[in-house]
């Protein structure tokens, strides 16, 4: 398991995601939704797209391409035109730090 | 197809066919241009509402879905109106209606209901309008409606009347006759 | 990347044009309300090249929020931008041409085709596509494949206009003085106007120019053509024109509005008393606002056309765009507009009233719809279209000498406003470029 920083909290207000932009295991969306972290994979499972140009709405992210919809704590997709899960990566703060916990075994290159 | 009606209870057999009968004198008067005596058919409270129809997405609909009350509408009518509508009708100098559009309505797929209030049935139905003018000009307008027919003294009034065509164009210039 | 239209290649003029009409004569024919002909001339000359109505503020709120509309045949999205500014769209699709909006309001993030999966942002950028991945792997560069959007678009006093042609002039001077006229209906109270909600379109058989021309200078017709609809409404006669003390026919560039000075002949037809009423009410905030003279406009014997479809009634409200489908079909968008400061009460009875009078149940438009139809209809004879329609009244009734801007003409019983819509529409035709139409206006470009 590695630790990958992805920003400081006070680069992410509330309601907001921020692309993290990582070339080893592809960019990370990090999400502040009230005071509570989230980290997914940024690329859309459906076609070439950021999810974090997309709009949060309530605790899913839209994707600005096709406006299909996942869920940030699980990354479940939940609207079409998505059907492949979104990975989901466990956060952790320290300090004003927050860290995505990544299985580097697990993953292949972005 | 709109609305989804208000599941009710059935009204008898005879109500039914006495409400058909009613709806079908009405078709007749119109077409035989007895606008007086259509205008006593309707209760004197009348609504006679006939929303403009929008093509709308499923997820931006208006207040009814393709329709909303406070938008534009081919009638939105009182009792006050529609003798106004009559009163231009019978003028002489009602160019457009000499020489005469000669009407047909069809009324079809009557259901007839009992509404919540007092002594008013709720009647669906759907209609066909057919009219011509000069040699070869035809227009038809088809849709449905969703009345509130009540019993009073003077016998079945016509209290409400929503009437819902599927066209968010209308095909022709104008609606020179009642639906 | 800009994917704005460029100007289209304008083709020559129709020979043998300038035997369909000759206004210093006061003629035209019935051949330029049926000929296909003339009628692709007009998409191309007139259509794709003049400022167009495309939207009333009011209907775009907030970003995304948008409507569909058409220029001339070509349909288009009108949209509002995150910065706040409106942008106008072909709505096709670049890349096999479909619609890409099929609705014709709402709200929405963007515009994805339902073809290919082809999705535009607000701003009319391709932002992705289903199957990215083979668009990518061909080198495929998005930023060159957005939304063809319209070259220039900008409005006044809430009403939007377009022009597909980036050499048009600007719409400040297109409409010249008009806007001093405009004022009267809307921008006579603080904060100025909307429409109420929904668009009533509707089907003539008729040409586009007999229906505008109606509405740029033809108050002669209503006494005659209206007089059932105002004896129902009123209980009596049309108020009789030639009797009025005061009145005015003004044209630019073929716009013109044509109007008494009676405050409220206009609005009684919709025989609401309160309507008056609340004409009288402003009318002193009015006069504060824009002067005494146009304080008697708001609402009077009155109609307008900006050149070239878009045309109001002052008093009933009613705003329209006669859409063209064809020489001898349009279809008709009606809208009521409304002082937004106006009571509930009253934008309700405005609403109503419109319908009531001037829509396609109104009694007033009955009579209007047979005389357009039959005006184009009879064109459709050979012989009947090559003969002469007299459209001379008040040939020499310009006035010289008059504080009011634009081209003034004694009067609203007059065709010059006719002549002057129908003449801008004729150097059009005739113009391969905007340097080519020749400036035939005589009066003050700006009011004193």
């Amino acid at each position: 398991m590695e630790k990958v920083y992805l920003c400081k909290t006070s680069e992410l207000a509330d309601n907001q995601v921020k692309k993290i932009d990582n070339a080893t295991y592809g960019d990370i969306a990090v999400y502040n939704l009230g005071g509570q972290y989230y980290a997914t994979a940024d690329l859309c499972t459906h076609a070439t797209a950021s999810l974090a140009e997309g709009d949060i709405e309530d605790d899913m992210i839209v994707c600005p391409v096709h406006w299909g919809q996942f869920h940030i704590p699980t990354g479940k997709a939940q609207g079409f035109p998505c059907e492949i899960d979104l990975r989901t990566y466990p956060v952790e703060v320290v300090n004003d730090e927050i860290y995505a916990l990544v299985d580097s075994n697990l993953i292949a290159k972005g | 197809m709109f609305t989804k009606t208000p599941d009710l209870p059935i009204a008898s057999m005879e109500e039914l066919f006495e409400l058909s009968a009613f709806l079908h004198k009405e078709a007749r008067l119109l077409d035989e241009e007895r606008f007086e005596e259509w205008l006593e058919m309707l209760h004197e409270e009348i609504h006679y509402w006939m929303p403009g129809i929008e093509n709308r997405r499923r997820e931006n609909p208006l207040k009814e879905g393709f329709y909303d009350k406070d938008h534009m509408a081919y009638f939105d009518d009182r009792m006050r109106d529609l003798q106004r509508r009559v009163a231009r009708f019978r003028q002489p100098s009602a160019w457009a209606e000499n020489p005469a559009t000669r009407n047909v309505h069809i009324i079809s797929n009557v259901e007839a209901f009992i509404a919540p209030e007092a002594d008013t049935y709720m009647v669906c139905s759907t209609f066909t309008s057919i009219r011509s003018r000069g040699l070869d000009e035809e227009y038809v307008i088809y849709g449905r409606r969703y009345d509130r027919i009540q019993r009073t003294e003077g016998g079945l009034k016509l209290l409400k009347r929503l009437i819902l065509i599927p066209n968010a164009t209308l095909s022709c210039k104008n609606i020179n006759t009642f639906l | 990347m800009s994917n704005i239209i460029k100007t289209l290649d304008v083709t020559d003029a129709l020979p043998n044009l300038k035997k369909v009409c000759n206004l210093d004569e006061g003629r035209i024919s019935g051949e330029i309300f049926y000929s296909q002909e003339i009628y692709e001339q007009e998409l191309e000359k007139v259509f794709a090249r003049c400022w167009l109505f495309v939207a009333h503020e009011s209907q775009l709120v907030k970003t995304g929020d948008y409507i569909t509309t058409t220029m001339g045949e070509d349909e288009v999205i009108v949209v509002r931008q995150k910065n706040g500014s409106i942008k106008v769209f072909l709505n096709a699709c670049p890349h096999r041409g479909n619609k890409v909006c099929f609705s014709e309001s709402g709200s929405t993030r963007g515009f994805i085709c339902n073809y290919h999966g082809w999705s535009f942002d607000t701003a009319g950028n391709l932002v992705g596509q289903h199957e990215s991945g083979i668009y990518e792997a061909s080198e495929f560069d998005k930023s060159k494949w957005g939304l063809k959007e319209v070259a220039q678009v900008d409005s006044y006093k809430g009403l939007v206009f377009a022009t597909f042609d980036p050499e048009a002039p600007s719409l400040k001077e297109y409409l010249g003085p008009m806007t001093w006229y405009l004022d009267a209906l809307f921008d006579n109270q603080e904060g100025g106007t909307e429409f109420v909600g929904g668009c009533i379109r509707s089907t003539y058989e008729c040409n586009w120019k007999i229906a505008a021309e109606n509405f740029v200078g033809d108050i002669l017709h209503a006494g005659w053509t209206h007089d059932s609809a105002a004896r129902a409404m009123l209980g009596g006669a049309v108020a009789k024109v030639s009797d009025f003390p005061e009145s005015y026919s003004v044209n630019w560039n073929g716009h013109g509005y044509e109007f008494a000075l009676d405050t409220v002949g206009n609005v009684a037809v919709l025989g609401e008393s309160k309507l008056n009423r609340y004409v009288h009410t402003i009318k002193p905030s009015v006069a504060e606002r824009l002067g005494e003279f146009r304080s008697n406009m708001i609402a009077s014997v009155s109609s307008a056309t900006i050149f070239p479809n878009f045309s109001f009634l002052p008093g009933q409200n009613t705003v329209r765009v006669w859409q063209p489908r064809g020489p001898n079909k349009i279809e008709l968008f009606t809208w009521v507009v409304v002082n937004k400061s106006a009571p509930e009460e009253i934008k309700e009875m405005w609403r109503k009233g419109a319908m009531m009078t001037f829509s396609p149940t109104g009694v007033f438009e009955m009579d209007d719809g047979e005389n357009w139809e039959y005006c184009t209809k009879t064109a459709k004879g050979k012989v009947t279209a090559k003969q002469d329609l007299f459209v001379g009244l008040g040939m020499d009734t310009l006035l010289e000498e008059t504080p009011l801007p634009g081209n003034v003409y004694e009067g609203q019983l007059n065709e010059a406003n006719s002549r002057a819509f129908y003449q801008y529409w004729f150097d059009l035709l005739n113009a391969k470029s905007w340097t080519e139409v020749p400036n035939r206006n005589k009066g003050k470009a700006e009011a004193e």
